[in-house]
């Protein structure tokens, strides 16, 4: 462990970090030289225009997407010198992602789909089972454990996501525009549940444009243009 | 969830899909089994009829194959060393020639016309009667027998050709002694046979003792390697055959067509599998692009996206590779019967014969059909960038 893990709390830290697409019509800078700590515990949102760079600022975190310069630590280790696999294993075990569109895989059950990141990380068949079952209870959806994607409603499928991305209980959650896809009373009720993921000890990063989603974090970043251009705490 | 239960899941999903691409290679599977039947089962088949005569060695003048050589000038002198050799427990001359052989001016027939001298078995399955011994003696098989209504004791006259040019030889009487059935018969080939003496005699007097081949058999324990030896030493002028160097001049003499149909069917058939199974993976994998990064977002390692691909193609190649089995037989019992339709072909002779090599062969080949079809799924799915992908799919 290097100093900077054991001085800060820090779950991930990005330092100077720049998101470049070289595009045949030119460069796209997405991320622009951002620096941001992302703590045990948080509740962070981000918001901006679409464009402004907050997906591939979050694929970043979730390292799923290296920086074209910057540095980013994941516990203090530097995301760069990983191996593909190395920070598939990080994904894995402590990081948790929930997407717009839920991508849940049609033909599993819920539960299936909650075991499957479980299974992956070697997780026995008996504990796998009751941890599913305290996930799917957890999200409400108990009764549907059973029940295929396409049997569920939007915000269900949403929920069974959320489960799955707690499944090996990861350190942080980030969310992608975790309501793009629901009305407004269903959006809510996710919105509910992420508050209780994070009133559980689960780091929280959550990308939005919606205004009344991003106002329930304690933290606020806006992003424009790839730049981080206001922080606000709650 | 293992990547193969996966892989399952994911055919299920799609029943459609998963059917075209299980029938397909099937369909070619079939194909390919046959053709691997068929590159060696024609001279699996004589091999197993040359077995089944019960000699294991040939003895001709020439390299050439009996019958298409010159003949050997002292066979009687010859077949006495050989008979009187540890090794050997039976050993018999032949001649080949050609007869009419008539009952009334308007009933004749043309047969291939056998002198078979020597000790021991002959290579023919006695049916009626019995052997032809004195020299005007005449056994037939049951072609020539339907043809001419012939029996034991019936009378017919013989009229004999010996070599390729046109002759007249006179004619001689023959009791018919017994009906046979050949080893190499086909189901229009009359055939006749008498002694190694008689037909000497019919075709002339320089002909005597004059033989095509020599066959013999070893005695029980007796290797054929050490039988050829013996009689090599015994009639060291004379060129020595085992049944497997007859099969493999066979082969070099002309069979080999066989097999190069057969090689050059085999890879049009595979490629045929290898692109239907890409086409079907490829797009499986395409559609469901969105997925595969989120599982990878979510921790799958990239080798455990391409199992799945992998173990998907297997399934596939692997449903359809176990159909193609019956299918295959099936198949090659109807095209051995249709190739057995051509004139000529000896009734015992197979054009698809099951050998478990082939068998061995198939099943190789479609593993590699599989590997081969999944490569560029497996790329696409290699290569997927994570980040980008998701953001794709809720763009796009
Ligand atoms: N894989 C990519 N290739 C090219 N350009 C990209 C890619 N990902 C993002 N961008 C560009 O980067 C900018 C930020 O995109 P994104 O992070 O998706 O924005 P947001 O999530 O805030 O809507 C956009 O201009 C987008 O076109
Ligand atoms: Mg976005």
């Amino acid at each position: 462990m290097n100093i900077a893990s054991r001085v800060n709390n820090a779950i991930i830290e990005a330092v100077n970090v720049s998101r470049v697409f070289p595009m045949p019509a030119g460069p796209v800078m997405a991320v622009d030289d951002i620096t941001l700590r992302i703590e045990h515990g948080e509740h962070t949102s981000i918001r901006g225009p679409s464009g402004c760079g907050k997906s591939t600022l979050l694929h970043m975190l979730g390292c799923v997407d290296t920086p074209s310069s910057g540095t980013l630590l994941f516990n203090g280790a530097d995301v760069a010198t990983l191996s593909d696999r190395q920070r598939s294993l990080v994904r894995l075990r402590q990081v948790g992602f929930v997407f717009q569109r839920f991508f849940l895989l049609p033909m599993l059950t819920a539960a299936e789909n909650v075991e499957l990141p479980q299974a992956e990380a070697g997780v026995s068949k008996p504990d796998r089972r009751r941890r599913t079952k305290e996930l799917l209870d957890y999200v409400g959806l108990g009764a549907r454990a059973g029940h295929r994607p396409s049997e569920l409603s939007g915000g269900e499928m949403q929920r069974v996501a959320i489960a799955r991305a707690l499944a090996n209980r990861p350190r942080l959650l980030l969310a992608d525009e975790p309501t793009g896809e629901l009305d407004r009373s269903t959006g809510e009720q996710i919105a509910a549940l992420l508050d209780r993921v994070n009133a559980d000890g689960t780091a929280l990063v959550i990308v939005t444009h919606d205004q009344t989603l991003a106002e329930r974090s304690r933290r606020i970043l806006t992003m424009r243009d790839g730049r981080i251009e206001r922080e606000e705490s709650r | 969830m293992n990547p193969l239960g996966f892989a399952w899941r994911s055919l299920v999903r799609q029943p459609a899909r998963a059917s075209l691409g299980i029938l397909g290679v099937a369909a070619v599977g079939a194909l390919l089994f046959d053709m691997l039947l068929l590159s060696n089962g024609l001279l699996v088949s004589m091999r197993d009829i040359f077995d089944r005569a019960g000699f294991d060695l040939r003895v001709t003048a020439t390299e050439a194959l009996p019958g298409q050589g010159p003949r050997m000038q002292d066979a009687t002198a010859a077949v006495d060393a050989i008979a009187r050799l540890s090794n050997v427990r039976s050993v018999i001359a032949m001649r080949f020639a050609e007869a009419l052989i008539e009952t009334t001016a308007t009933s004749r027939v043309r047969v291939s016309f056998q002198g078979v001298g020597g000790v021991g078995a002959r290579p023919w399955d006695l049916v009626q009667g019995r052997e032809a011994q004195g020299t005007r003696e005449l056994l037939v098989n049951r072609d020539t027998a339907e043809r001419l209504r012939l029996a034991p004791g019936s009378r017919v006259q013989v009229r004999a050709s010996c070599s390729e040019e046109p002759e007249s030889l006179p004619p001689a009487m023959f009791t018919v002694t017994g009906v046979a059935d050949f080893p190499f018969d086909t189901s229009s080939s009359p055939t006749a046979v008498t002694t190694l003496e008689a037909l000497g005699e019919l075709c002339g007097l320089d002909a005597a003792g004059q033989a095509d081949v020599i066959m013999v058999a070893s005695r029980e324990g007796a290797t054929m390697a050490a039988t050829a030896a013996q009689v090599s030493a015994a009639v060291p002028t004379l060129q020595v055959l085992t049944n497997e160097e007859m099969v493999g001049r066979i082969e070099s003499g002309g069979f080999s067509y066989f097999r190069q149909i057969s090689t050059v069917l085999t890879t049009v058939t595979l490629s045929f599998a290898v692109l239907l199974i890409t086409v079907l993976l490829t797009v499986s994998v395409n559609q469901r692009l969105g997925e595969i990064a989120a599982l990878r977002a979510l921790g799958f390692t990239r080798g455990r996206v391409v199992a799945d691909v992998l173990c998907e193609s297997a399934l596939i190649v692997g449903g359809g590779g176990l159909l193609s089995l019956p299918l295959g037989g099936l198949l090659a019992v109807g095209l051995d019967g249709i190739l057995k339709n051509i004139p000529g072909i000896p009734e015992d002779v197979h054009f698809f014969v099951y050998q478990s090599r082939a068998l061995g062969v198939h099943a190789g080949l479609l593993v590699a059909t599989a590997l081969a079809a999944a490569l560029y799924p497996v790329r696409i799915v290699a290569r997927l960038p994570i980040a980008a992908t998701l953001r794709n799919e809720i763009v796009g």
